[in-house]
């Protein structure tokens, strides 16, 4: 049994979580729940030993396991799957694989062929399809999740700790996990299970905690807490998730528009965006939408193909040359793609409106400056911020939309949304929605690709699939249904509706 | 898909082979179509230093990190090799490694203890280097057995001489902890360290080993120069702190860590070396190799850039 007790843990002055006491045993998969910032990913953290808690003890079979290294904590079977994977991308899945404990020779070589042999009967004998020797920074970040997923279960945990283990998966892989969470449950496994999705708590676990603002507000059997009993308890409100109604585009010529895109990844990518539009791209993980995305805003290298942005062809070589056109990308690692994390977040903002807030000289106009801070802060709605904290200090879904907003501010004309609102709570995902919604209402046209089918069904005038780099479908009107899109997505003929 | 990452450094070490040989090429034409068992030797033992030195920067550059102190850290070693080869050739040698284990350590701990950037501590460090050297040698002097410079400068059968062997050890070595979970632990880390942390690689343990193993092998470079120059000087080692990265450099490792290979840099120090013998056959002043070295790294580097956007250009054009 693992067992954590008056746990207490606060960073800067946020408390991210306040008194928990929570079991988890062996047998019933317990689910953690609960909006971005309420906590979950700290506490994650603290049951397996990696974040030490202000106050309050972790304890495994009697013995504490409070603030350990990650390496100590491997070694009492505390496995940890983070939302942030921890693959070394420029190794092979094999080495990966066998990082720790490589096959060695008995002259302390590593014996390759045999840590290639063992890496792909691992990944043979969990369906994960993907080759040993492939680098993993190659794969798309739906195969990654999946290596780090049997690397955690081939540690043989004790204690498997699951954050947001689902985000990058799409619904055949989201069903191949739950195999996995099945039989590491019947092989005595003690397993914390985070994630958004109420469907996968319920099919996944058999417990539930749910946390509000660093609180817990219950902790019950899964089956005696409906959808939106829990989406009342996360949230604090009585509401399930509102998609904004849909409004329709204005029309009128291009904003944008492509043809013929090739690269290493595009084969033949056409598409157009009205004033107005919001445009839905869909599909499997890693079939080039992300390529596609960035090669619109600059960032993706073509052979061939043309741009047309506002009526003028443009050859947009590098993201500036897109910004100067206004177009706006919001990437999906806002980590690595957008974000000076150990900023504030009045500082990120400015930044993309530097040059609005300069006078001839190159000097800034502080007093506007605040202003339109003070403004834009407000409007992100966001917990426990002054805008002097820095940006790293925030939730994931906080970023994301610190990252937006700062977007908004050099006032696009197109809004390229690369899965924005991946692993983001409910009640931030409604409010990304609000403003994505908004905007389109105000003429800007948004190319929005997104891995929630529903996402793109309930805000996408139109939808285009696409399979390995190309577009395999295009779905609007009645046509435009999740089942359509899933179908789409797998190459199956889309009976009615396929109105390209 | 693109080239496997051992595949990548291997693909280094032949880009740098490629350097190595064209240069040689260069060399052997100048000389008028000549090279002998004599030449063989003298570049083998021109080039043992920086091979041993840029060796052990290897180690620490894979891990993402840098090490100014290892030239003075040959100066060292050299000084005390010269200073108590008089009284016991064996201790001699053991005191000098001791010291360079010492001061790998001690770049270690300010690394991985006290958390600060490579490039400030061994700053630091090959400032302090540089001043024990001088302040235990402060003149170039001491004294060598001849028949020890001899063995190792001369010695062995004319196809097979000592300084060669001594290289050929020294890379097989390198070569080999690289096959070990040590050789991808570094890569890990290099890689990407937080990722490898929060795997269980034991991190702080493999940096401790890469600026100790580095500092032993300038050790190595250092008391091969006090044997084969027959003395120790205070400021020998001062060439070797930038040559050794350009060694590792022009070995196609890269600098950001993660990825490369022993050959790559055993490559990048013979043509560092043999940039030397090429001005002096084309009649130009030593004065010129600093400028020639640091040419041929721009050209390099500035090839392998232009040379990945056109693979990457055709590559994509083929589908």
């Amino acid at each position: 049994m693992l067992v954590l007790q008056s746990i207490e843990k606060s960073f800067g002055a946020t408390r991210a979580v306040r008194d928990v006491t929570l079991d988890a045993t062996s047998g019933a998969v317990l689910g953690l729940v609960g909006e971005n910032g309420a906590g979950k990913s700290s506490l994650m953290k603290i049951a397996g030993g990696i974040i030490r808690p202000d106050q309050g003890v972790v304890r495994l079979e009697g013995a504490s396991v409070t603030g350990l290294s990650p390496r100590s904590a491997l070694a009492r079977g505390i496995v940890s799957v983070f939302q942030e994977l921890t693959l070394i991308r420029s190794l092979t899945v094999g080495e990966n694989l066998s990082l720790l404990k490589p096959p060695i020779r008995s002259w302390g070589s590593i014996d390759k062929a045999r840590r290639l042999r063992e890496g792909q009967k691992t990944l043979d004998r969990f369906d994960v399809p993907v080759r040993a020797s492939s680098i993993v920074g190659e794969l798309t970040l739906g195969q990654q999740q999946m290596v780090e997923i049997i690397r955690a279960v081939t540690r043989r945990p004790k204690v498997l700790l699951l954050d947001e283990a689902t985000a990058a998966l799409g619904a055949p892989e989201v069903k191949w996990l739950a195999g996995i969470v099945a039989a590491e449950r019947e092989r005595g496994t003690i397993i914390l299970f985070i994630s958004h999705r109420w469907e996968e708590i319920e099919s996944f676990c058999q417990r539930v905690a749910i946390m509000r603002n660093g609180e817990l507000v219950a902790h019950s059997a899964v089956e005696d807490v409906s959808h939106d009993r829990a989406v009342e308890l996360m949230t604090g409100r009585p509401l399930g998730i509102a998609f904004p109604r849909k409004r329709p585009a204005s029309g009128g010529t291009a904003l944008l528009q492509a043809e013929g895109l090739e690269s290493d990844v595009l084969h033949g990518v056409g598409l157009q965006l009205a004033p107005g539009e919001i445009l839905g791209v869909g599909g499997l993980v890693g079939q080039g939408q992300d390529a596609l995305l960035k090669s619109l805003f600059g960032d993706h290298p073509l052979i061939s193909g043309t741009i047309t942005v506002a009526g003028k062809r443009c050859d947009l070589r590098k993201p500036s040359d897109a910004i100067r056109r206004r177009i706006a990308y919001v990437p999906q690692e806002r980590k690595v793609e957008g974000l000076l994390l150990h900023k504030s977040i009045a500082v990120n903002l400015s930044l993309a409106i530097l040059r609005r807030l300069s006078s001839w000289m190159g000097l800034i106009d502080h007093k506007r400056e605040q202003q339109i801070l003070s403004q834009s802060i407000d409007r992100l709605k966001i917990r426990a911020a002054s805008g002097a904290e820095p940006v790293g200090a925030l939730s994931g879904g906080n970023q994301q939309k610190v990252l937006l907003q700062k977007w908004l501010l050099t006032k696009p004309t197109v809004l390229l949304l690369n899965d924005v609102t991946r692993g983001v709570d409910i009640g931030t995902k409604t409010q990304i929605y609000d403003i994505v919604v908004d905007l389109a209402a105000s003429g800007v046209g948004v190319l929005l690709y997104s891995t929630d089918a529903h996402e793109l069904v309930e805000l996408g005038h139109r939808v285009l699939v696409m399979i390995d780099g190309r577009i395999n479908a295009e779905l609007s009107g009645y046509g435009l249904t999740a089942e359509a899109i899933v179908r789409a997505s797998i190459g199956q003929e889309v009976r009615d509706g396929a109105a390209a | 898909m693109g080239p496997r990452p051992s595949g990548a450094a291997r693909q280094g070490a032949f880009g740098a082979t490629v350097t190595f040989i064209v240069l040689f090429v260069v060399d052997f034409l100048l000389k008028g179509g000549h090279f002998s068992a004599f030449d063989l030797k003298t570049l083998c033992m021109n080039a043992l230093p920086l091979v041993l030195v840029a060796l052990g920067q290897f180690f620490v550059v894979l891990t993402n990190g840098i090490d100014l102190s290892l030239g003075p850290m040959m100066s060292v070693s050299g000084a005390i090799a010269a200073l108590t080869f008089s009284t016991s050739p064996i201790g001699a040698v053991l005191l000098a490694m001791v010291a360079a284990a010492g001061g790998g350590l001690a770049n270690a701990i300010l690394v991985v203890r006290l958390r600060l950037p490579p490039i400030l501590a061994t700053l630091a460090t090959m400032s302090i280097f540089q001043g024990v050297a001088l302040v235990i040698l402060p003149s170039p002097e001491g004294t060598v057995p001849a028949g020890l410079t001899a063995f190792l400068t001369n010695g062995g059968p004319a196809l097979l001489p000592v300084p060669l062997v001594l290289l050929v050890c020294a890379a097989l070595a390198t070569g080999w902890t690289m096959t070990t979970r040590f050789g991808i632990w570094l890569r890990a880390v290099g890689g990407d360290e937080g990722a490898a942390r929060s795997s269980g690689v034991a991190v702080s343990a493999v940096k401790f080993g890469a600026y100790v193993l580095a500092a032993l092998l300038a050790g190595l470079g250092g008391l091969y120069l006090a044997i084969a120059t027959a003395n120790g000087s205070p400021t020998i080692g001062d060439s070797f702190i930038l040559l050794s990265i350009a060694a590792v450099v022009l070995g196609r490792v890269a600098i950001v860590g993660g990825r490369g290979s022993p050959l790559g840099v055993v490559m990048g120090a013979l043509t560092l070396t043999i940039i030397g013998s090429l001005l002096y056959f084309a009649n130009l002043s030593s004065f010129y190799q600093s400028l020639i070295n640091g040419l041929i790294l721009v050209g390099v580097v500035g090839f392998d850039m232009i040379r990945k956007r056109f693979l990457l250009a055709v590559r994509g054009g083929r589908q």
